[in-house]
């Protein structure tokens, strides 16, 4: 059970640059959702390593269920956005969020 | 030592795979297999409990609610090419970066957890912790569901023609 | 969770589940019921505080005053919006049966977060919030607000993931993640970088810079009534209120000299940038959305001291710029739907058909800029004091200034909008319906009268700390 810390966390920051590299990169809305996924995952892994090198895991866990339901709702939430933004404009192009500006 | 090593390297596998697949559904698919990875690690880790909620939640639930949402947006995938070369330069910065690093990061992150105390006395169960505990967290869970039915009511609703005015 | 108040965040929820069964006997019954539990609850709140106030004697008061001004804050504006709703003609716009429990729950949620004793019951609710706020922005079908809700939602996120992993580090060496634990070890190396960590996320939340492009866009786009419940209440308990409750927290800590030096960059910058911005736009609402920026700006630069007399002026100035920008933005909605337009180069000479907007919004105005014996110089002043006796001369100056910018700066927009010549094309405007006046007309007297009565409300707020 003594595994390494610190290698964890350097996965964890691994996977964090990759979502963040899907944001940046994608034109796609739903591609944008994805990364925020990834990302919200290496936050979860986050909580679980920390809390399993304290011997804290009980709580770590209690914290995950509720993480898990927060994110099911957030992404269907942001679904539902993206679904109503195509029946207006006809695109899922984010180059085209241009109306308000200055 | 090993598993760890191998089930962190299904992890990053797929995340890459999906984030440089072409098509929308592979994406998907691809963060199902992640969300598969995360919840067995979640299980080497002595966290049953949250294995088990990560893999029926995530791997099942928000794979369906994509795959939905990307059957209703139909778009011809040739609409819009992302064009993705003159970004191509990025990655292989960031392989090289990772690779070099994994040699002297690792080392803060040893600093960060030699911080940490061994907790005594903390092995009472989940249950437990959940009703006692954190037992005003449930009334955030109600919240939310709550919040939820009406949020999806709201974002749906009909537009009213000009005879129901 | 303070149980003194717990019934204030689970009455709402109670009737907000209720809503859609009694929609199908009489849809009157969906906005009666609505503003009956708010005007309730702040009824219950203003009886408790006003006699209080009046016999100027706390012996008996044992509750957490920081959660009850808050609490009586959040009923204040969820009250004035949803009366406002009633009477605005929302039956075109949106479906009823789904915007008032919405935003019964958003005040639930609100109540919720002030009450809370530990930080990831602190963070569930603000969940709870973003998620009731993305669906609100988007509440007419319009282009412009799916775009801004689209924007919220994307530009708001890398908050939440920060504050996730500041609670992953707090986990490290902390048994449970109440607020009293926290406060003992405040002096550690590890607490403080969670602690920065979740202040950052915070900052993003609420709007201040460089965390700021999400801000303008969200407020011109979104549906009038919610941008006056979105600047009035939701970025203020999303965003700032958590911030003030750390500062709370590591007041006599240590390390807290870091933590300080990034609250002192980010508040004077938003000030400056607010205050100039603000000067160049052509849309009333986006002028608005500047100067919250900039207001939001001082509050930072209020508890960025840590001492007792900052927090105070911290959380009076949160309470005051809530009631300016509830009667600011419910005025624009108000000229927005007697006039169809909210370029300030067109508007002229308001004040001639519609003088109970005009007046209202100037008083809101000029409280703003800090114009004694209204309530916003009271809390101007402190807040500078503050950072006078903390040593941040600079930063007094610095803000002295920016607060004289504002100031002339609102002078001649009241000159040009609501003075002046009326132009012909508004000759049929009339003025807006009674009954959407009266929110406005109750929060500016509350305007007046905490700055005529300033030592009785000092004294009430002295016992934060």
């Amino acid at each position: 059970m003594n595994t390494n810390f610190s290698v964890d966390w350097f996965f964890i920051s691994i996977l964090f640059f990759t979502g963040a590299y899907c944001m940046v990169v994608s034109r796609n809305i739903i591609r944008l959702l994805i990364g925020f996924e990834i990302i919200s995952k290496s936050a979860m892994i986050a909580i679980i390593t920390a809390g399993q090198l304290s011997n804290n895991i009980n709580l770590a866990q209690t914290l995950i269920i509720i993480m898990i339901l927060i994110e099911v709702i957030v992404v269907a939430t942001g679904l539902a956005l993206i679904v109503k933004f195509y029946n207006n404009y006809q695109t899922i192009d984010i180059r085209k969020l241009i109306n308000l500006k200055g | 030592m090993s598993i760890y090593l191998l089930i962190y390297f299904l992890i990053i596998v797929s995340a890459v795979l999906s984030v440089i697949s072409k098509k929308l559904i592979n994406s998907a698919i691809m963060l199902a297999v992640l969300s598969v990875g995360v919840s067995l690690l979640f299980f080497t880790y002595e966290a049953p409990w949250a294995g088990v909620f990560e893999l029926s939640v995530c791997a099942g639930l928000i794979t369906v609610i994509f795959i939905s949402a990307v059957s209703l947006v139909k778009q011809d995938d040739e609409a819009f090419k992302e064009n993705r070369v003159k970004y191509t330069i990025f990655p292989l910065i960031l392989i090289i970066f990772a690779i070099l690093s994994s040699i002297f990061v690792p080392d803060y992150f040893s600093k960060l957890s030699n911080f940490s105390i061994y907790l005594e006395n903390q092995n009472e169960p989940v249950g437990k912790f959940i009703w006692l505990y954190r037992g005003v967290d449930i009334i955030g869970q109600l919240t939310l569901l709550s919040a939820s039915v009406f949020v999806i009511k709201h974002i749906f609703k009909k537009k009213k023609t000009a005879e129901e005015r | 969770m303070v149980v003194d108040f717990l019934s204030y965040s689970l009455i709402p929820l109670f009737s907000a589940l209720a809503i859609p069964f009694i929609a199908r006997k009489n849809k009157r019954l969906i906005e009666l019921l609505s503003n009956v539990t708010l005007l309730s609850g702040l009824l219950n709140l203003s009886y408790i505080l006003l006699s209080y106030l009046i016999k100027n004697n706390y012996e008996t008061f044992t509750m957490d005053v920081y959660s009850f001004s808050m609490i009586f804050t959040i009923y204040l504006v969820g009250l004035s919006i949803t009366f406002f709703s009633t009477h605005y003609g929302i039956e075109n716009d949106t479906n009823p049966t789904s915007y008032y429990p919405l935003i019964l729950i958003g005040v639930s949620a609100m109540s919720s977060i002030v009450i809370a004793q530990d930080i990831f019951t602190l963070y569930i609710f603000v969940e709870a919030l973003s998620v009731v706020s993305f669906a609100l922005i988007t509440s007419d079908n319009s282009h412009t607000s799916i775009e801004a809700s689209i924007k919220y939602f994307f530009l708001t996120f890398p908050a939440s993931v920060l504050i996730i992993f500041g609670i992953s580090i707090l986990l490290l060496n902390h048994p449970n993640l109440d607020f009293s634990t926290i406060k003992d070890t405040s002096s550690k190396f590890l607490t403080i970088i969670a602690l920065s960590m979740i202040t950052v996320g915070f900052l993003i939340k609420s709007g201040i810079v460089p965390f700021h492009f999400w801000t303008p866009d969200v407020y011109q786009g979104a549906y009038s009534p919610i941008s006056a419940l979105l600047a009035g209440i939701i970025t203020k308990i999303g965003g700032v209120y958590a911030i003030i409750k750390i500062g709370i927290l590591i007041s006599n800590s240590q390390l807290n000299y870091f933590i300080s030096k990034i609250l002192l960059l980010s508040g004077i910058l938003s000030v400056l940038i607010g205050a100039f911005l603000a000067m160049i736009q052509k849309d009333f609402k986006r002028m608005l959305a500047y100067s919250s920026i900039s207001q939001m700006g001082y509050i930072i630069l209020a508890v960025a001291t840590f001492t007792p007399l900052g927090i105070i002026a911290a959380v009076f100035h949160l309470i005051n710029h809530a009631t300016f920008k509830t009667v600011l933005f419910l005025n624009s909605a108000c000229v927005e739907k007697q006039t169809g337009t909210t370029n300030i180069l067109e508007l002229k000479g308001l004040e001639h058909r519609m003088p109970t907007t005009a007046w209202t919004s100037i008083i809101a105005m000029m409280a703003t800029a800090g114009i004694p014996p209204l309530s916003g110089f009271w809390s101007k002043l402190l807040i500078i004091v503050a950072l006078w006796k903390n040593g941040n001369i600079y930063y007094a100056i610095i803000a002295l200034i920016a607060s004289i910018i504002t100031l002339a700066y609102f002078m001649i927009l009241q000159k040009k909008v609501f003075f002046g010549k009326l132009p012909e094309k508004f000759d049929g405007v009339k003025e807006a319906k009674f009954q959407l006046l009266i929110p406005v007309v109750v929060i500016s007297g509350i305007i007046i009268f905490s700055g005529l009565f300033f030592d009785r409300v000092y004294s009430y707020l002295s016992r934060i700390v």
